[in-house]
């Protein structure tokens, strides 16, 4: 084949402008750190880099939720706690009360702290985290005891829908305690029996019953939110293991080798560099720089 | 015998033609850099030898050379290579119009990416999470608004942007086919000026070059076929004659070297409005128009779905990517998206709306009346076509944020339930598109899928027809390009074949010398 300086002339250009375009890609995926810019670089690794991160986003959008889940259970955890020690001490006075060597003065007197528990115990049914009434399942928005203002009576009205919340796709948790349960029966009923019976001093037998099977009621209660709370910490376990790898994958799959970059990129500038001195070589002499 | 002179004159006709050898590789070089330009070669002829065979021929020994003349200047060049490379050129200019094309829509697809659409209807879903968890709090609520909007917003951004480009494909489009219309002029005058030259037995080489080279031009707009005409009788053998252009898929030849004419290319887009002004629609049909008569609906046209027969080429690219009329339906690359992201967006909107009409508005659980709102979160989609365009939150939503119906219509509503967010979180994972249940995820990564696959296969085709094209102007070059060390040798060639001729003429003259002057002296 004929060949002429200026095919060789265009045989270097066309070569330096490939090895620029390697070099440019490189530059790109080093200062980036992304194996690909544009979808074209790699269909599949686009489409999975869309997917992971929307699994990614999921998977800590549902942590947030279970942030919120904690925020239920370990406040309505607190406040059983603190009712069962509320009805341990109306017990501890029923038994106290009950002893035969108490007078109707003091039976009075432990009146008195009992209706000042009462009134504890309705402020814990009406427990309100941030700005929610946490025991009136999803009416959150209203107390579920209310003081009648005309004889100063209680009255109860708890919503018992659960409030559920999505810990990880298509998992809901309840996240609530039904407040029925606990302080809807006859909690208020068997406290106001206890003041009456303290101050006729009979029936305080049954009165220690009543309250035991409060305290029961409460227990059970907690041991069923202890068991839910198990699970959300299981499921906890799960995301945050979940986050790890997804974090993982995504990085495998789109995130440029920084070493196999610099090596190529290394690479590329010798050749590079090769291309520019024989280009510098063959361009330069003609038949003219020896004729004369 | 010959004449006395007969030396002279053969001296005097191989300097003369070694002359204008040496002219002609000073023309070579000279235009070592001009684009277009093939070689020239003095084709060297042997003159008629003396005597000539006849009834009264000198009885001579021998017929006698006469010397040399220089019989046609030629360009070389292989009219073959060029017919291949006007195939790769076609295709390369097919091809990057495409590939360009793609690679603008994925740069406003953005994907995938911490802003594109995909992690805006993310941060939307996690703001109706967010909601399900605190179902009363205006802060959710007014995230859940903000994020709704981001996805209108988002819907309207890439609607915007890609009829932005659309438009621009759209004058590119015209630009394209004024400059078919300019290059079949020019080629239709080189073929004039050459059937002017031709007749005469010259070669016009300089006007070949220049009318090759806006053939090669216009092989990148459209495919092409380059068919001779021969001007005349007294032509030269090698003439090349006048160009018949023909556009592939075309009824009509652009330039007719024939007749003499040629056609102006126009191209006609399906109109919207009655009056038929505004022509805004996809390419229907692709009319010649005789500059003459200026009247396209005499001429025939590529009409339909015979734009499909248009081979390749820089227009095709365009028309492929701003959309055309195929059998009455409207294809290609920019349409197609646009469509898309329309049936996407409704589909999306459709079903968000009817989970949240369904569910429970805290002022329909106040009992409070509002009649801007009727139960949608985003405006309606009466109509698929323009709705990504166009998709807003609906105003009742704007308005007031109490109508965003977090709970469910069950059992026991309450102010502070958040089931029906749950219900709307998971709305983009059913949504129906073209009757078919999918998830607005998949669907997209679908879109995106099958664009970075084209786009691929247009970056890849890209380079592949660029290679061969540049390996055939290669070989091109290797036939037709100016080599300086090749001139240089050719000018000592000539120039000691001029300097050979010249001495001989010195030789004849002294020896007429002798003749004249040194003989017929004896006895003086």
């Amino acid at each position: 084949m004929r060949v002429t300086q200026s095919m060789l002339t265009n045989n270097m250009l066309s070569n330096m402008s490939k090895s620029y375009e390697q070099m440019g890609k490189y530059q790109e995926q080093l200062s980036t750190g992304k194996k690909i810019s544009r979808p074209s670089d790699d269909p599949v690794v686009a489409m999975k880099g869309m997917n992971y991160r929307s699994q990614l986003t999921e998977i800590e959008q549902f942590q947030r939720n279970i942030g919120e889940v904690h925020n239920w259970m370990n406040n309505s955890d607190a406040a059983l706690d603190k009712t069962t020690k509320a009805l341990q001490r109306l017990r501890e006075l029923a038994v106290q009360a009950s002893n035969d060597t108490y007078e109707t003065g003091q039976r009075e007197n432990i009146a008195e702290e009992v209706k000042q528990l009462k009134a504890h115990l309705k402020d814990l049914a009406n427990t309100k985290v941030n700005n929610k009434y946490i025991f009136n399942g999803t009416n959150t928005s209203e107390p579920p005891v209310t003081v009648n203002v005309g004889d100063g009576s209680l009255s109860k009205n708890f919503n018992q829908e659960f409030v559920n919340m999505e810990v990880s796709a298509g998992t809901k948790l309840n996240v609530n305690v039904d407040g029925n349960k606990v302080f809807g029966k006859d909690l208020f009923a068997n406290v106001d029996q206890f003041i009456d019976n303290l101050s006729s001093g009979e029936g305080l037998e049954e009165s220690i019953a009543a309250i035991d099977r409060n305290i029961n009621d409460v227990v059970n209660t907690r041991a069923d939110l202890g068991a839910r709370m198990n699970r959300v910490e299981l499921v906890e376990d799960r995301l945050s293991s979940q986050e790890v790898m997804a974090n993982r994958i995504l990085s495998d799959n789109e995130d440029a080798e920084l070493e196999k970059v610099i090596t190529k990129l290394k690479t590329q500038e010798s050749v590079h560099r090769a291309a520019l001195s024989v280009g510098a070589r063959i361009i330069q002499p003609t038949l003219m720089d020896f004729l004369r | 015998m010959g004449s006395t002179f007969n030396g002279l004159e053969v001296a005097k006709r191989a300097m003369y033609a070694q002359q204008s050898a040496l002219y002609t590789t000073g023309h070579n070089i000279s235009n070592a850099n001009t684009p277009g330009y093939s070689r020239q070669r003095v084709n060297f002829e042997q003159t008629a030898p003396y005597p000539p065979a006849s009834r009264n021929r000198p009885e001579i020994p021998g017929q006698v050379g006469s010397g040399v003349e220089a019989g046609t200047i030629e360009r070389v060049r292989e009219s073959f290579l060029d017919a291949q490379y006007r195939g790769e050129n076609t295709k390369a200019g097919y091809w990057s119009t495409k590939a360009e094309a793609l690679q603008k829509m994925e740069e406003i697809m953005n994907e995938p990416s911490e802003n594109g659409l995909s992690k805006t209807m993310d941060q939307f879903w996690q703001s109706l999470q967010d909601l399900s968890t605190n179902p009363k709090d205006e802060g959710a609520r007014s995230v859940v608004r903000q994020r709704g909007t981001a996805v209108a917003e988002t819907f309207n951004y890439l609607s915007d942007s890609l009829q932005g480009i659309q438009t621009d494909f759209k004058n590119q489009i015209d630009i394209t086919a004024k400059d078919i219309s300019s290059i079949a002029k020019q080629i239709k005058d080189i073929n004039d000026q050459i059937g002017d030259v031709e007749p005469h037995g010259y070669l016009p080489n300089d006007l070949y070059d220049k009318r090759d080279q806006l053939v090669d031009e216009l092989s990148e707009l459209v495919d092409i076929k380059v068919s001779t005409v021969e001007t005349s009788d007294s032509s030269l053998e090698i003439a090349e004659g006048k160009y018949t252009i023909e556009i592939i898929g075309a009824s009509e030849p652009l330039v007719d070297g024939k007749n003499n004419s040629y056609r102006e290319l126009d191209v006609v887009y399906a109109s919207d409005g009655a009056d038929g002004e505004d022509a805004d629609g996809p390419v229907t049909k692709l009319a010649m128009i005789d500059p003459k008569s200026k009247d396209d609906a005499v001429t025939s046209s590529l009409s339909g779905a015979s734009l499909d027969a248009l081979g390749s080429g820089k227009l095709k690219g365009l028309m492929e990517s701003y959309g055309y009329k195929a059998e009455g339906a409207e294809q290609g690359i920019y349409p197609d998206m646009l469509t898309e992201l329309d049936k996407l967006a409704a589909g999306f909107a459709d079903s968000f709306n009817s989970i949240h009409k369904s569910g429970l508005s805290l002022n329909e659980m106040n009992g409070v009346e509002d009649e801007d709102y009727d139960g949608n979160f985003f405006t309606k989609s009466a109509e698929t076509e323009g709705y990504a365009g166009s998709m807003a939150v609906a105003s009742g939503i704007k308005n007031d944020l109490f109508n965003i119906a977090a709970e469910a219509d069950g059992n026991d509503p309450t102010l502070g339930g958040g089931e029906n967010a749950i219900k709307l979180g998971e709305a983009s994972d059913s949504i129906v598109i073209d009757g078919k249940t999918t998830s607005f995820n998949s669907y997209y990564e679908g879109m995106i899928g099958e664009m970075a696959v084209e786009s691929q296969e247009a970056r890849r085709l890209e380079g592949n027809s660029e290679t061969l094209k540049q390996s055939v102007e290669e070989r091109r070059q290797s036939v037709s390009g100016v080599s300086l060390d090749e001139e240089m040798s050719n000018i000592i060639k000539y120039q000691h074949a001029y300097n050979a001729a010249a001495r001989n003429l010195t030789t004849i003259d002294e020896m007429l010398d002798k003749i004249i002057n040194g003989m017929g002296r004896v006895g003086r």
